[in-house]
Parts: structure tokens; C-alpha cells; sequence
């Protein structure tokens, strides 16, 4: 019994990321316990649905991004994808459109842009960064545009059952906003770890020539990936387009960079070929909970943001600091190499 | 003849500024093994990567199996049975072994991936290989010579019928080798065709049929390889006679110029004592992973030392980066020339001048762009190095000519100790000797030279002296007049003996 129990432990520990989850699991909790003790109301059941309401976005705009990332690629578009998604479904919403074929329509264009950074950088050979820098400035562009340059006015009773849908109803005494984050999680998660897709997203990641030279459609798979991110935007960009019941122009921005946080505290690899979405989950949920707790406990907004900064360094830094082993050596290194440790 | 399997008809093959193929025919029976030889730069593999659809061909025919094939593809040529080692490594690191063995043809049930079913058919090949290792092992932790391996098991799980191996051996251990060449003989008797490039020479005994030989991008000659010998096959690589293998100079031993005292650096590098002489060139001798190159690694400031002295001229020199060594003119030319050799990305005169700038900078930093082109012609002239611009990326270059060029960053630094780790790895018998003869050239000017090769016949022919390491600790030293290959290989092995 308690060999079997070791054995099945040691599994889990033996999938490839899961070390880094668990320790940021472990930090996860150390933040939840410092979060409470400073302020009880923290572990009441409207603040713990509020939270994981809040986190949700974090991970579906992580998943994507980590999809990018995995594959050594990065994808800058994300927030404005975001910002384009919420503009455009609120506009059709507010012409009358009815809202899931808005939230359809959304979607495709959403889409496009992914396919076309996907296009830029493995069809083109764009660097990543310029190619999304790019549409990143076009797609908020185009979300600045569809209302001439305003925000929209609310987008009515008719869009009841969208905003249920995607913010205000809950299953299960779950918000539907997390459920949406969950099912796109499970989709996701199986297709990079069980599909061929994912394989080979993930030996892009690791050695692009490699990929290559084995058969792998290198540019087809990469643009995959640069979908899944766009796809993941547009749905978060509902998501925020059903919160506030209206579109708002700067919607989303700074989200790609929430997503590389999401995604490297968790332990998706910004060099590609390392990760997994579990550990994106969990990044995503250190990331909310910084935001929500620090704003519980009454910090100001400046220190907020030093303070997560500092989360993301830290939690990068100690990966890979544990995995190389070199720690002693890295740190002796940057203090001064003549610098001596006994 | 009907029994070809691939035939190549004039093939042309043109990189930018290189005619890299000149109307090159080649032809490969069912059933042989097939040595494609020439001098780095020679061809061979352009040749091959056309044949497995990396590269497309610019004129010329392509037939295999008896039909004519367009648009080659890596999948395309896998499809027709063609399976490839590159000359590189090409593996994802992060992947598992049975990943990477399965990259690209992946078996998949119901769109699942089927991973126990892989790995128990890599774990087949891998034991048909006499391999021990787990398939679910990540790539990126296994040593150089296992990777090399798995490479191989990856081309032969394809089943394929025509099988390239481009250089298998550089980076093998001698065991790995003869495993190799075992299989290599089986899956000739099974009646495949196999395609088999090697620098070195004394391996092709064991196991070739025939051999075709390039020359500049041209066809020269195929003979069977029992109607010929070295002298011939040598000769018609290069287009003239070479008249010794291992050119040895003597140059009588004078005073102690360089000492490493009880030098430690993690497990790999253990009380490690070495003297080196003016006037000579010491070999180190051993197995693939005997800590040879973390011991020159730890000497050049590249990793952190735990413990240890360095003594050079009578002085102790304090390092603790390569940027101290290189000041103290104490230089490696490492054993993976891509990764810690040159900057690929960088033209091949930015390459031999990066060492030296400090002598190249003028007022404000500015860098002479006329000394930089005179100390990039020197060294291209002195090492012959073979390039169509100095200005062209390092990694345009042919294996062989891209050493050179690392050679000659620190030929150009007037460096007095200088460790070469296995410099001849992947370089063809000319240029070889070129290499000898510029550590020749060294030695008589009384600069230091430590040897580091795992290829016995040019460690005994070009050594003064030679030690031995095995299991990150020398084990033993002698002079080259007095060591035979199976005193050394005792030497070498004396750890593993008992680990086994
Ligand atoms: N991708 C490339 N771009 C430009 N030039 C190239 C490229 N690949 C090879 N060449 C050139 O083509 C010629 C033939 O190179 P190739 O690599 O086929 O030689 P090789 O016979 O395999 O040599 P080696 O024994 O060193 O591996 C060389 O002059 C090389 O510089
Ligand atoms: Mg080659």
C-alpha cells in the first residue's frame, strides 16, 4: 500500500515541468497563508469566487501564450487581440447583432490574426518579437477603429445570456467565467500533451532543424500555436466585453505581458521546447492572487506592481537556479567571479 | 545496371558564390556499404542532403529504386525509404529518446499519441543496438557519444533501405564503434543500400564494399575498395600524394613553461598535475568523458576551479575567466567547434579578430578595419583556410575549414600555451596534416601544445609525451617512444574495469 502510493507520487513527480509546479504550488500556498493571516476575510467564500473569477482570464490568455512560448516563439498580440475581440463584439452587440453570432464573427477575426502571425514568423521568417510587435499595434488599431475611435454604449438586455454566460452566472457555485478557463484548459492541455500537434509543438521548441529534418511541418505547427494564442484573446476579450457590458478601447492592454508571467512562473521555458499548462494554471493563479491580495490587504497600487515584478524574477531565477545546479556558480559569477564561496 | 537503388545523374548544386556540386553522378547497390569520401568542403554531404530532400538540386536527375523523383522532401525521402544521420546532431534535447525517435512519424491511436507502445518499440531498437538506456531518458542529459546513438537507432527504426550516415563515428567511443559496425555489416547482409562518410580512413577496412571519392564538388573516381589501398584513396581525395600521415618534428625538450598543480573542479576534473615542457606536445589521451575537456575547461577559466594552481614561466597566474587566460595567452580550441568555438552568426573575419581586438582598437574604440582584413588574409593563408569570402558567415563553411578558422583566432593572439581538443574531429587526412604541422610549428617556437584526442594512431604519431586520463583523474604518463595503443587503452579504462 505504501509502496504503491510512493510509486504512484513518483510518477507524478517524474512528469516532465512537474517539479516547478509543485514548487510554485508550494509558494502558492505560503502567498494564500500570508494573504489570510493578514487579513481573515481573504479566505470568505465571495472573496475565494471573486478570485478565481479574477485568475481566469490570467489562464486562458497563459495557455495561449504558453503555446507560443513552447515553441520558442512569443506572441506580443495578445492584449491587443484582447482589446480587438471585446471592441468588435460589442459593436455588432450594439447593432443589434445577436450576441453569439457577434461572439462567432469575433472570433474568426480573432483568429486571422493568428494565422497571420503565424504566416509573419514561420512563412516569412519575421522574428517573433517585430512580427507580433506589429500586429500587436495593428489589432489595437483595428479595436480603436470599429467604433470610430469611442467606446461602445452598453450592449443591452438582448446580451443577458452572453454576460451570464461568460461573467455573471455560475454552475456548480462556480462562476461560468472559470468553467469557460477550466474546459479550454482540458481541451488544450490534451492537445499539446497527447496529440501529435503538441509533440510537435514542443520539438520546434527544442530544436527547430531538428523538427524539420524529422518531417515536422514546422511552419504549419507554429502557426497552430500562434491560433491557439489568438483564440484564447478573442475569448478572454468576451469575456471582458461581458463584464463591463460594454468595449472599451485599451481593453486587454499589458495582457501578453500577464501571460508570459502566467506562463514563465509556472514553468514554460521563454527559450521554447519546456512546460507544461499545469504549471501554467498554477503561474496564472500566483499571478491573481498577488493582484487581489495585495489589493485585500490595502497596498497601494505602486507597490502592487513592484512587488509582482519582483514575484516573476524571483520565480524564474530560482528555476533556474535548482535546474542547472549551478546555482553557487551563477551567483559567484554575477557578485564577481574572483569573488571565493567556501 | 539494374541493381542500383539510388542513381544520381549530374547533379548540380550551387550556394551562393559555390558550385558546391559540378555535375556529380553516384549510384549505390542493394546490399553494400558504400565510403563517400573527398576533403572537407569535398561535396559529400551536399550531396546527401540533396539525396534525402534537405537541399533541392539546381539541375541534374535523382533516381531511386529505378524511378524518377522530384521535389524531394525529408518526409518525401523517408516515404521512399531514405533515412539520414546528420554530420550535426539532430535531436531535441528536451525531448525523450523514444520522442525523438519517433519525431515526425509518430504512432498515433484515435489521435492519442500512443507513448507506451513508442516506448516499447524504441527500447526494441535500443536493444537491438546493445544500448542500455531508457527510452524515456531526456535526450539533453545523455553524454555526446549516446545522442550520436540514438541518432542512429532514429535512421534505423525508419526501416529503411537506403541508409546515409554522415561522420557516425567523430563522436563515438571505440566500444560504440565496433557495436556500430556489427549492425552496420547486419543490415548490409539484409540487402540495403548503406552510404557511409568518415574522415577517418582506418575505419573503412572493417567494413566497406566500395568507395566514390569527390574532389571540389566533383565526381572523381569509384573503385572497389579491394582493388585499391590509402596510398590511392588519399590521393585522389586530395590531387596529390601525401607523404606522411603523422609528420613528427624533434626539437630536443628544453625548460618547464607551463604547470596545473592539484587542480580540482567538480567530479569530472580530481587532483589533476600536468607539466609541459618547451619544445614538445603533450597528448591526452582517453575515453570519450574522461573529464579531458572539463580539465582544459577548468585551466581556461571556463568553469570555476575548487582548488588548483596554474604556473606559467616560472609565475603563478591567476584565472578565473577565459578573458584572464586569454590575457595570459593561455588559449583552448574546444572540441564542439559550433557551440563553443565560433559565433556562426558572424563573418569568419569577425571570428579570427574577436579574440584579438584589443590589438586592433585605435582611438575611441575604433576598430582598424584594414588591420582586421591583413590579420584575417594571415590567418586564411597560414591554415589555408578554403572560403569564397572572409566576410561570409562562419557557418558557410565546410566542418573541416570552420576548425581552421578557430585555429586561427588564437594563431592570431600570440598565445603561449595552447590546448587543442580534438582538433582533427571531422577533418579530412590533408587537412589533418595541416593541423599537425601547425602544432609542429608551435612547438618549435616554444609554445606549449596539450593534445587532446581520443583517436590513438595520431595521439602515439604526433605526442612527445603522453598522459592519460580516465574517470576525471590521469592514471598514467609515458613517453610517446615507450606507449603502445593497448598500454594506453589499459590506462584509459583502468576506472571502468571495475565499475562494470
Ligand atoms: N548551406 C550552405 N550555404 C552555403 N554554402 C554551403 C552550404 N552548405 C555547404 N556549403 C558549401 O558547399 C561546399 C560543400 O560542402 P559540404 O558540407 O557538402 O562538404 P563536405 O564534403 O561534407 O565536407 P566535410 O568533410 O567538412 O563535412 C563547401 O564549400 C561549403 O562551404
Ligand atoms: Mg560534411
Amino acid at each position: 500500500m505504501e509502496s504503491k502510493r510512493k510509486n504512484v507520487l513518483h510518477q507524478v513527480l517524474s512528469i516532465r515541468g512537474m517539479g516547478q509546479v509543485v514548487t510554485v504550488s508550494a509558494g502558492l500556498l505560503v502567498l494564500c497563508v500570508i494573504f489570510g493571516a493578514l487579513n481573515p476575510n481573504f479566505y470568505s467564500g465571495r472573496n475565494i469566487a471573486n478570485l478565481l473569477r479574477q485568475i481566469a482570464p490570467f489562464i486562458i490568455v497563459g495557455i495561449g501564450q504558453s503555446y507560443v512560448l513552447i515553441t520558442g516563439n512569443i506572441d506580443l498580440s495578445i492584449g491587443s487581440v484582447l482589446g480587438m475581440s471585446c471592441m468588435i463584439s460589442a459593436t455588432l452587440m450594439t447593432k443589434g447583432v445577436n450576441p453569439w453570432a457577434a461572439s462567432l464573427i469575433t472570433m474568426i477575426a480573432c483568429i486571422m490574426v493568428g494565422f497571420i502571425n503565424g504566416g509573419l514568423v514561420s512563412g516569412f521568417k519575421l522574428p517573433p518579437f517585430i512580427a507580433t510587435l506589429g500586429t500587436m499595434t495593428v489589432a489595437r488599431g483595428i479595436a480603436q477603429l470599429v467604433n470610430n475611435n469611442m467606446n461602445t454604449d452598453a450592449i443591452g438586455e438582448s446580451a443577458n445570456g452572453f454576460r451570464n454566460f461568460f461573467y455573471y452566472g455560475k454552475t456548480l457555485s462556480l462562476y461560468n467565467t472559470v468553467w469557460v478557463a477550466l474546459a479550454l484548459w482540458l481541451v488544450f492541455n490534451f492537445i499539446l500533451s497527447q496529440t501529435k500537434v503538441g509533440r510537435h509543438i514542443y520539438a520546434i521548441g527544442s530544436n527547430i532543424e531538428a523538427a524539420k529534418l524529422s518531417g515536422v511541418n514546422t511552419a504549419v505547427t507554429t502557426t497552430i500555436a500562434y491560433i491557439v494564442s489568438a483564440f484564447c484573446a478573442g475569448v478572454t476579450g468576451l469575456i471582458t466585453c461581458a463584464t463591463g457590458g460594454l468595449g472599451t478601447m485599451d481593453a486587454g492592454t499589458s495582457y501578453e505581458l500577464y501571460a508570459v508571467a502566467a506562463s514563465v512562473i509556472g514553468g514554460v521555458s521563454t527559450l521554447g521546447g519546456q512546460g507544461i499548462l499545469l504549471g501554467t494554471i498554477v503561474g496564472a493563479c500566483v499571478w491573481g492572487v498577488m493582484q487581489n491580495g495585495l489589493q485585500f490587504v490595502g497596498a497601494p497600487v505602486a507597490l502592487r506592481n513592484i512587488v509582482i515584478g519582483i514575484i516573476v524574477i524571483v520565480s524564474v531565477l530560482a528555476d533556474v537556479i535548482v535546474r542547472s545546479g549551478k546555482g553557487k556558480k551563477s551567483i559567484t559569477r554575477f557578485l564577481g567571479v574572483s569573488l571565493k564561496i567556501k | 545496371m539494374a541493381d542500383y537503388i539510388v542513381e544520381l545523374l549530374n547533379v548540380t548544386k550551387i550556394f551562393p558564390g559555390v558550385k558546391a556540386l559540378d555535375n556529380v553522378s553516384f549510384n549505390l547497390k542493394a546490399g553494400e556499404i558504400l565510403a563517400l569520401l573527398g576533403e572537407n568542403g569535398a561535396g559529400k554531404s551536399t550531396l546527401m542532403k540533396v539525396l534525402s530532400g534537405v537541399y533541392t538540386k539546381d539541375s541534374g536527375l535523382i533516381k531511386v529504386f529505378g524511378e524518377i523523383v522530384e521535389g524531394l522532401t525529408p518526409k518525401k525521402a523517408q516515404d521512399l525509404g531514405i533515412a539520414i544521420i546528420h554530420q550535426e546532431l539532430n535531436m531535441c534535447s528536451h525531448l525523450s529518446v523514444a520522442e525523438n525517435i519517433f519525431l515526425g512519424r509518430e504512432i498515433v491511436r484515435n489521435g492519442i499519441l500512443a507513448q507506451k507502445e513508442m516506448n516499447a518499440e524504441a527500447k526494441k531498437i535500443l536493444d537491438s543496438l546493445s544500448l542500455d538506456i531508457d527510452p524515456e531518458t531526456i535526450v539533453g542529459t545523455l553524454p555526446v557519444s549516446k545522442q550520436q546513438m540514438v541518432e542512429i537507432a532514429k535512421a534505423l527504426s525508419t526501416n529503411a533501405k537506403i541508409l546515409i550516415m554522415d561522420e557516425p563515428t567523430s563522436a563515438l567511443t571505440a566500444k560504440e564503434i565496433e557495436e556500430l559496425f556489427k549492425i552496420i555489416r547486419k543490415l548490409r547482409d539484409e540487402g540495403r543500400g548503406i552510404v557511409y562518410i568518415s574522415h577517418r580512413l582506418e575505419e573503412l577496412r572493417y567494413i566497406v564494399d566500395r568507395v566514390t571519392i569527390l574532389r571540389d564538388g566533383q565526381f572523381i573516381k569509384t573503385m572497389d575498395f579491394k582493388d585499391t589501398d590509402m596510398r590511392e584513396i588519399i590521393s585522389l581525395m586530395v590531387g596529390r600524394d601525401i607523404k606522411e600521415k603523422y609528420p613528427r618534428i624533434e626539437c630536443g625538450v628544453r625548460k618547464k613553461i607551463f604547470e596545473v598543480k592539484n587542480l580540482n573542479a567538480g567530479r569530472m576534473v580530481r587532483n589533476i598535475n600536468l607539466e609541459l615542457y618547451e619544445g614538445e606536445i603533450v597528448g591526452i589521451a582517453g575515453l570519450m568523458g574522461a573529464g579531458r575537456t572539463e580539465t582544459s575547461r577548468a585551466i581556461f577559466g571556463a568553469d570555476p576551479k575548487d582548488s588548483g594552481e596554474i604556473w606559467l614561466h616560472g609565475r603563478k597566474v591567476t584565472i578565473n575567466s577565459p578573458a584572464d587566460a586569454i590575457r595570459e595567452g593561455i588559449v583552448v580550441v574546444p572540441e564542439d567547434r559550433k557551440k563553443y568555438g565560433l559565433c556562426t552568426k558572424l563573418s569568419i573575419k569577425n571570428n579570427i579578430s574577436l579574440p584579438n581586438l584589443n590589438r586592433l582598437i585605435m582611438f575611441l574604440g575604433y576598430i582598424n578595419k584594414k588591420q582586421e582584413n591583413i590579420m584575417s588574409q594571415t590567418a586564411v593563408d597560414n591554415l589555408k583556410i578554403k572560403l569564397t569570402s572572409a566576410d561570409a558567415n562562419a557557418d558557410s563553411l565546410s566542418g573541416g575549414n570552420q576548425q581552421k578558422v578557430v585555429v586561427g583566432k588564437w594563431l592570431a593572439n600570440n598565445s603561449k600555451i595552447i590546448i587543442f581538443d580534438e582538433p582533427t574531429r571531422g577533418i579530412d587526412v590533408a587537412a589533418k596534416v595541416e593541423i599537425y604541422n601547425i602544432m609542429n610549428q608551435l612547438k618549435r617556437q616554444g609554445i606549449g601544445v596539450l593534445f587532446i584526442s581520443s583517436e590513438l594512431p595520431e595521439i602515439l604519431g604526433i605526442s612527445d609525451r603522453i598522459i592519460v586520463m580516465c574517470d576525471g583523474r590521469i592514471t598514467g604518463e609515458m613517453l610517446a617512444s615507450e606507449a603502445t595503443q593497448d598500454k594506453i587503452l589499459e590506462l584509459a579504462t583502468k576506472f571502468e574495469t571495475k565499475l562494470a
